[in-house]
Formats: C-alpha cells, structure tokens, sequence
C-alpha cells in the first residue's frame, strides 16, 4: 500500500531527497512505526504524529491513502 | 530584598510628580511580581467602572522576580490597566531587553497614574526620573521615537513607546518596547496616548541580586543543560523557523482560522507558514534578553511593492493578517506587520477587525464608497493600505480603529465579530480545538491564547499530547494551565521555555523549576504548590475586577459561528465549540457558583476577602 507522507521542520531532514511531502510504499498493515523506520528517523528524535489530521503514536496502524504529518513538538506561537 | 529589588515608582501625570515607595513584601511574596503586581494594585487602586481613557485609570508595568537575572527567558514584563477596547482588565507581555533593564535600574514596577495635558516621556536613569517634553516626538513612529529618545537620553538606554496609534487612541493600539516588541493585546497604548505619555526610557547598570546565588546558578545550569540536550538531536523548531512554525500544528489539525473563521484550513497556507517565511525572507533569529531559544525574527523584504525591513511575522500575526484575510502573499502580511510595529498596533486585532470588513464587504454589507476601496479576500494591497489608515484614523480606517465587534455592530451583525469579551481570538479555531474555547471563553482579558494555553497539548504535543476534539477532560486541564500561565507572567518568564523544561512534564504541569528559580532568586522558599496557589490567586483576583467591572457568566462565551455552526472543512469538518457543557464544571472546580462568581470560601482560601 501506499500513504501520504509530509514532514515538517527538521523532520524534512529525513524526507528522501529532502522533499518535505511524498508518497512511501509499505507493507499491509503497517503502522507509523514503520514509517519511522523507513525514513531511518532516530528514536532520539521527537515528533508530534498525524494520521489524517487526527492524533495518533507509532502503533496507529495504516491504511492506502492515509495522509501522514510529522512535525518536531513546538514551544508555541 | 533579593530577585525583587525592593522599589516601585509612582508616575502622577496630573502633579508631574515621581515618588518612589517601597515594595511591601508580603505582596511580593504572595503575587509574586509581573502579572501578579498588576492586579494587586489594579485590584487596590482603580474603579473598575471608570472610563480607560480617563484620568482613573492607571497603567502598572511590573516585571518578575526572575526578569533581569540569567534565568533562561527572564526577560517578559507585563502591563495592566483596564481595556478600552473592552471594558475588562487586560495584562499585556511583552520580551525584549526594556524589562530587564528596568529591573537593573533598581525598579520593579511603575505605577502610572493620572493624565498629563502636554506629552511628556518619562526617563529613569538608575535612580532618577524625571518627566520630560514629547511634543517634539508627538507623531513620530515608534521606531523614529526610538532613535530620537535614544539620542538625547543615553545610547544604550531602552524604549517602551507608543506610535501614532496610541496617540489617537487606536482601541487596539499597542506599548512597543525596544522597536518590534509589543505589549500588544486589549489597548494598552490607548490608554498610555490618552495619559499622553509618549514613551518610558530606562536605562539601568545595577544587576539583580540573588537570594542563594550558588543556588540559582545550580538550578539555571541544569535547566539550560537539559535545553541543550534536547535540542541537540531536536533542533528548536522555533529557532530555525520563528513562530510561524506553528502553521503546521493548526493547519494539519483543521483549526487554521481562514477568512474570518469560516473555516478552519487554508489553501494558500505554504505560501506564509515559518519554512516559506525563512527560505524567503529571514535575516536572522533574535532572541530577548537571557533566551536560549530566539524565536524572534529580522526579515526583510528585498523588492516589490512590500519592501521593506523589520521584525516578523509571528504566528499570530500570519493567521490575524494572513489566512484570516484570505492572504496569502507573505510580502503583503509581512509588510502590514512592518506597518503595525511601527505605527503602534496589535496584529491580532488588526487582521482580525480587517477580516470582518472583508466579510461585511462579501455579504454586501460593507459597501465600497464607505470603505474607500473594496475590501476583498486576499487583496494584500488593501490589507497594507487598510492598516495604515487604522493606525492613522484616516478615512475608513477610523471606523477600524474601534476594532472588529463595534464594527461588526455598527453594520448590525455583531455576531460577525471573533472576540471573546470583545478581545480577538488568536489564531486556533475552538471547533476543532475544544480546550482553547473554554480558554478562550474564561480568560480575563478575552479571546486571548495566552491564558493557559491548550495549543501546547491539544496541538503541538507539548509537553505530552491530549485530544483535542474532546471536551469531557478539559475543564480541569484549562483551568490549570491557566494557573501556570499567571504564575509565568508572574515570575517574569517566557512561555515557551517555561512549559518545556520548568514545568513536571505531564498534563498537571507543577510548575517545579520555576520554583527552584525563583526560591535562588528570591529566599521566598517558595514550595512548588504555593507557587500553584499564587497562580490561582492571581487568576481569581483578575475575575473579581472582571465581575465589578460588570462582566457577568453571560460574557463567558463565544460567537455562534464556534458554537453552533459545523467546521466546514478539515479533520474538524462537523464539529462545534463544546463551551456550555464545558462552563459547569468548570466553574464547579474553581469553585465558583454555577454565575461564575468565585465563591467566599474559595476567596478566603486564597486570602482575597
């Protein structure tokens, strides 16, 4: 399957080819986790996770289509 | 004494006299300073039912404990008066160095008092004031007052001034301290410009003494390793982006107020959030004084009809002048943001006044002879010309300046208006964003975010995430952080640090570092829950002024747009504001009667009766 991925501040950083927003293939039934591991994002790195626009943590399964957002936690606005 | 440096200063426009008094310790001990001092003796000095722009009205400008020392961010100072944009107290904040250098001039609050008939400055030199002439400097901008008050008082002195918006009583009219930082919210450089006080110059050499200074060195060590730590695998998003960062949080969830609140994404959001505005624009980060993060930003605007140079946009202010306008050129928001730093004004209530002429204007309501222009989405040029006129009262912009819900109301749809209070709303729509509502709603100066922020948890994940489409568990979230947020004001801190790294990092934030400085600061040894129970007495005495005032439970609410009408579009698509099922019980834990009136047992727990 195939979801939506866009990544934001010094997430980017582990966009592939520094794209911030794109497609990444991965297997049924696979969860943010494996996001994290195929963009080779370190577990020393803190992101706030999105799925759809809806809050969820590196167990949310995924589904085709699904629009992922990760960002760094922020201080504010 | 030690953190406090034990002095506050009278300033009577009406005599021309300066008396100095002494800080009374046992205030200082339980309101801790800042927001704290400001409605102590707003509480103690002013008539709640007396015109702002009168002579009763007092301005109090108080630091913290911590402002003016090496805590990281103690550099905020806060000014309280009572609004003339809306009747309710207002404590507006504001960074920069001005703070601090009050602080090293051995003060820790003005109290400024009567009216003066001619402008005058007021300039503090360590331990002298004295009132001058400003008539010279009467029209200047805020930036043009700056270099001149600099120049004939002391190169390295400090400025809090007021521009052309303040002189003309702009109801939204901000206090601009050190050029580009602005105690902005609720009309605080109205009531200065009605005082025709034009500016306060300080300069100070002395250094803020410390109770246990091996103390608060171990305790700021730790808390500034920790920072680095952090950030050394995470860098500051605000650092490298500013503020307007946060585009990502609020757009992503579908609270991104866009075209007066009609709905809660915006389709030009890329071309104006943080990453667009560094790639494009920025020239570098500038922090405030003794601040790690240095969120502020120098931009300039190389070419085109919105060159220019300046500081900013904050987040805010892309929302206020940007998505809510339907901008989205981020030359035009960033130049009207130049505009209003320079003419004195608050971008909130700016954009957000000029968002309900764009919408009056859609629905036909605002016609063009009136306005002098159309005023449509989008239309950047219009936005620049628009805000100018406001700071100026020149032509529509005059009817501007009284801010978005008189407007709204002279055109007969005050329900149009996205206030609290009559306050603007920040940049995060309650329907998709229970919390904020509620804050939004039971903030003491309106529809302020800076109240007890639930964008921290309900959006950016700060210091750990909660739901932000449910309203069940806000009510106790909201009214503790609205504490904490009193407590920060108080000490002289900035937020951002603050809720990160000075607070326990769960929902229930015990604001625990931020004792541990103020304890090497002060001596007060403070316990971590008194500093909590200081924060709710500031909270509870700020109801109270707000209630004599003649605020009653009816106030605590919000346009029906947030309440009744469904998000459009988004993640939010179909929700509302929860704020009636949220009101009950909150009021219940505060302890406040089901009209929202703090209750005598709560008032004697905090030592209020």
């Amino acid at each position: 399957m195939k979801v939506h991925v866009n990544t934001f501040a010094n997430l980017r950083d582990y966009a592939p080819a520094g794209k911030g927003s794109f497609e990444l293939a991965l297997a049924d039934g696979a969860s943010l986790a494996d996001v994290f591991a195929a963009l080779r994002i370190p577990a020393t790195v803190q992101a706030v996770m999105l799925v759809n626009g809806r809050r969820a943590d590196v167990a949310t399964r995924l589904n085709g289509g699904d629009e992922v957002t990760l960002f760094p936690p922020m201080e504010g606005g | 004494m030690y953190g406090w440096c034990g002095k506050v200063l009278r300033v009577d426009l009406s005599l021309g006299k300066i008396t100095s008094e002494p800080l009374d310790p046992k205030v200082a001990r339980d309101y801790i300073g800042g927001r704290g001092f400001g409605i102590y003796h707003l509480r103690k000095e002013v008539d709640p039912t007396c015109d702002p722009l009168g002579p009763a009205n007092k301005i109090i400008m108080a630091a913290g404990p911590l402002t003016g020392t090496a805590a990281p961010t103690g550099a905020r100072y806060v000014v309280t008066t009572k609004s003339p944009l809306t009747g309710a107290i207002t404590c507006s904040n504001s960074g920069g160095n001005f703070p601090a250098e009050l602080k090293k001039s051995g003060h820790d609050a003005l109290i400024i008092e009567g009216a003066s008939v001619k402008p005058v400055y007021l300039w503090i030199d360590g331990n002298r004031a004295e009132l001058r002439p400003a008539e010279h400097l009467w029209g200047k901008t805020t930036h043009a007052t700056d270099d001149a008050l600099r120049r004939e008082t002391h190169a390295k002195a400090k400025t809090a001034v007021i521009g052309p918006a303040g002189e003309k009583q702009v109801l939204f009219a901000a206090i601009m301290n050190d050029r580009d930082r602005a105690a902005g919210r609720a009309g605080v450089g109205a009531v200065m410009g009605a005082k025709k006080l034009k500016a306060v110059v300080v300069r100070g050499e002395g250094e803020v003494a410390l109770a246990d200074p091996e103390a608060f060195k171990a305790a700021n060590t730790n808390y500034r390793d920790a920072f680095k730590a952090k950030t050394k695998d995470n860098p500051p998003a605000l650092r490298t982006h500013g503020t307007a960062i946060t585009v990502v949080g609020t757009q992503s969830h579908g609270v991104f107020p866009t075209r007066n609140f009609q709905q809660g994404t915006f389709e030009g959001w890329e071309s104006i959030y943080g990453e667009t505005l560094t790639r494009k624009y920025l020239v570098r980060a500038k922090p405030c004084f003794s601040c790690p993060i240095a969120c502020g930003r120098v931009t300039r605007i190389p070419d085109g009809p919105f060159k220019g140079e300046g500081e900013g946009p904050e987040y805010e202010t892309v929302y206020s002048l940007g998505s809510d306008c339907g901008v989205d050129d981020l030359a035009a928001l960033t130049k009207a943001n130049y505009v209003c730093n320079e003419l004195g004004l608050d971008t909130i209530s700016m954009g957000s006044a000029i968002a309900c002429a764009m919408e009056l204007f859609e629905k036909g309501l605002l016609k063009e002879p009136e306005a002098g222009m159309p005023v449509r989405w989008g239309d950047g040029h219009a936005l620049v010309a628009l805000t100018r006129m406001t700071g100026m009262r020149e032509g529509f912009g005059d009817i501007l300046a009284e801010g978005s819900l008189r407007l709204a109301t002279r055109y007969g749809r005050p329900e149009l208006a996205m206030v609290a209070k009559g306050l603007d709303f920040a940049g995060y729509d309650p329907r998709g964003e229970q919390g904020m509502g509620l804050a939004y709603a039971t903030s003491p100066i309106g529809g302020s975010h800076m109240r007890g922020d639930p964008a921290y948890f309900e959006l950016l994940g700060v210091p750990v995430p909660a739901d932000p489409h449910t309203w069940q568990d806000k009510p106790p979230l909201v009214a503790k952080w609205q504490d904490l947020f009193c407590v920060i004001d108080a000490a002289g801190l900035c937020v951002f640090f603050s809720v990160r790294y000075l607070v326990e990092q769960n929902l229930m934030v015990k604001p625990v570092g931020i004792t541990e400085l103020l304890n090497g600061a002060t001596g007060a040894g403070y316990t971590p829950e008194e500093v909590e129970t200081i924060g709710e007495r500031i909270f509870n005495a700020e109801r109270l002024f707000l209630l004599a005032a003649g605020f009653t439970r009816k106030d605590d609410s919000l346009p029906p747009r947030i309440t009744k009408e469904p998000m459009p579009t988004g993640p939010a698509k179909g929700m509302v504001c929860k704020l009636e099922e949220m009101l009950a019980p909150y009021y219940r834990l505060r302890g406040w009667s089901a009209e929202g009136v703090p209750s005598e047992a709560k008032l004697g727990e905090l030592g209020l009766l």
